[in-house]
């Protein structure tokens, strides 16, 4: 069995899984239920003056019969009294000592304020904190969570009024509502963090009622935007991490969040550099049991690919993502149809025919029997038709050699412009 | 006409050049694609031929960047 332990800025934890701040954080009851199940850490829901909540909070996003593909909420930070907050931290480590829980805060931006409850938190005997700049409904408006956290020098000088007190692990959560997250995180980290988790939720409104016309979720009738998460925030979530773990500035260890249901997406968050990932949606649907198949899961894959630890994984993947312009323009995939598992549903027909490059033949074989056939030299190996596909294994993407060496459009361009300066030089 | 055939077209007319002891000298881009200027120096009277390719298929703008490379690679 691998070594599942990980070692995240200092905080310690059996497992890569924390739960993230959030509605299962919430209570001294949860988290120890959490725990039992195997949870290895958890990022207890957000301390700060206690606010008021509205009825009817949450909505979904049901695609095609996947339920929850995303989930959107305007439920706002802890509404209990900090000292029964304190109370259940307390007795919850103290019940498992080996167990990371990580206190969330969010005050206004005041030196006294980040001071006072710092003190108070650490008191109880937290593992870390993390300070929320992220979340975007109800606390923004108030200019705390991302209105404090999309003005790169409020995520600093916060950050440095929790680090002048705090004797805990510092952790930033960074809102994705931003144009660019490593301008956050850079800041963060000048402001002395000790690592940056993202994301937090992303604005959104989940629906409207076609017969009332009322947003979803709606307040008597009114609604306002919430925080989108789930399964359909991940790729966003991935890219962010992966910026972030690229970029020489941000040397501090990232805690990844954002639609991890199982432990394929957090492998694939660690590879892409986060050190341990936050789980809230999938356990929101299916329960805090669903640790249990994601360290089995991660056990299982270490073992075949010879990992004898969990912490081997972070950031193996980040060498691999680059810019646009370094890629090789002269690397070529095509697509080939195998006829024999082929349906002949004409999907990737279609596909390619009416919104890609129009080089899938319908034709008939020897026999009479219809057949799809690519014409690999105007195929651009766009992936289309393998996307919509319905049959695993029907279309494979396939290299093909190519007499032309790689370039890469940086490349191509340096070579066009110094073709240009030398032209002036003679001239 | 499919874009193969288009770029097949198109680096056959840039062959054609390089082959005879043309060599780029000059890329210009535009909306209209690229108007890639060929030189053939060492002609013992007169100026040096000229010749421009208006280059159109993305293929073959591909084709006659690495062909640039390999040029300025072997001028080095």
């Amino acid at each position: 069995m691998a070594d599942l332990r990980i070692n995240l800025a200092g905080i310690e934890s059996p497992n890569p899984f924390w739960l993230a701040s959030a509605p299962p954080t919430n209570s001294g009851y949860q988290v120890q239920r959490a725990f039992e199940a195997g949870w290895g850490g958890a990022v207890w829901k957000t301390l700060g003056d206690p606010i008021l909540n509205v009825s009817s909070r949450f909505a979904a996003v049901n695609f095609n019969g996947q339920r929850v593909a995303g989930f959107n909420n305007i439920e706002l930070i802890t509404d209990r009294p900090l000292e029964v907050n304190l109370k259940e931290i307390y007795e919850t480590k103290k019940r498992f000592p080996d167990h990371a829980i990580i206190a969330s805060l969010m005050v206004e931006p005041n030196q006294a304020a980040w001071h006072e409850i710092v003190k108070r938190v650490e008191d109880v005997g937290v593992d870390g904190l993390e300070l929320n700049f992220g979340c975007p409904h109800g606390m923004a408006e108030r200019g705390m969570g991302s209105a404090s956290g999309q003005v790169p020098e409020l995520v600093e000088k916060q950050t440095y009024w929790v680090k002048e007190v705090a004797k805990t692990p510092v952790i930033v959560k960074l809102t994705p509502n931003i144009t660019d997250i490593t301008v956050t995180a850079e800041s963060a980290v000048q402001g002395g963090a000790d690592a940056v988790s993202m994301i937090n939720t992303i604005n959104s409104l989940a629906g409207v009622d076609l017969d009332t016309w009322n947003t979803i979720p709606h307040v008597a009738g009114k609604g306002a935007h919430g925080g989108y998460c789930g399964p359909a925030v991940k790729p966003i979530a991935l890219n962010m991490v992966g910026e972030c773990a690229r970029n020489a500035n941000i040397n501090v260890p990232i805690s990844g969040i954002g639609g991890i249901s199982n432990w394929k997406d957090a492998v694939e968050y660690m590879l892409m550099g986060a050190t341990g990932v936050q789980v809230c949606t999938a356990a929101m649907h299916h329960g805090f049991r669903i640790v249990e198949d994601m360290i089995e899961g991660l056990d299982t894959y270490l073992d075949e690919k010879g990992l004898a630890s969990a912490m081997d994984l972070v950031g193996k993947s980040v060498p691999r993502y680059s810019d646009w312009g370094d890629l090789d323009l002269n690397y070529n995939i095509v697509a080939r149809i195998n006829n024999d598992i082929c349906i002949n549903c004409n999907k990737c027909h279609i596909a390619c025919e009416d919104t890609a490059h129009q080089c899938i033949d319908m034709l008939k074989d020897g026999n009479g029997k219809d057949i799809l056939q690519v014409r690999e030299e105007d195929c651009v190996g766009c992936n289309l038709c393998s996307i919509v596909c319905p049959v695993d294994g029907a279309i494979e993407m396939v290299e093909v050699p190519n007499e032309l060496p790689s370039m890469t459009w940086n490349e191509r361009q340096a070579v066009l412009s110094s073709t240009l300066t030398s032209q002036a030089m003679k001239k | 006409m499919s874009e193969y055939q288009d770029f097949l077209h198109e680096r056959d007319r840039i062959d054609f050049l390089l082959q005879k002891g043309y060599k780029i000298t000059n890329v210009t881009e535009n909306l209209s694609g690229a108007f890639v200027d060929f030189e053939k120096s060492g002609e013992s009277n007169g100026e040096a031929p000229r010749e421009t390719l208006h280059i159109l298929n993305a293929d073959a703008r591909k084709y006659f960047s690495a062909m640039l490379m390999k040029q300025q690679k072997e001028e080095v």
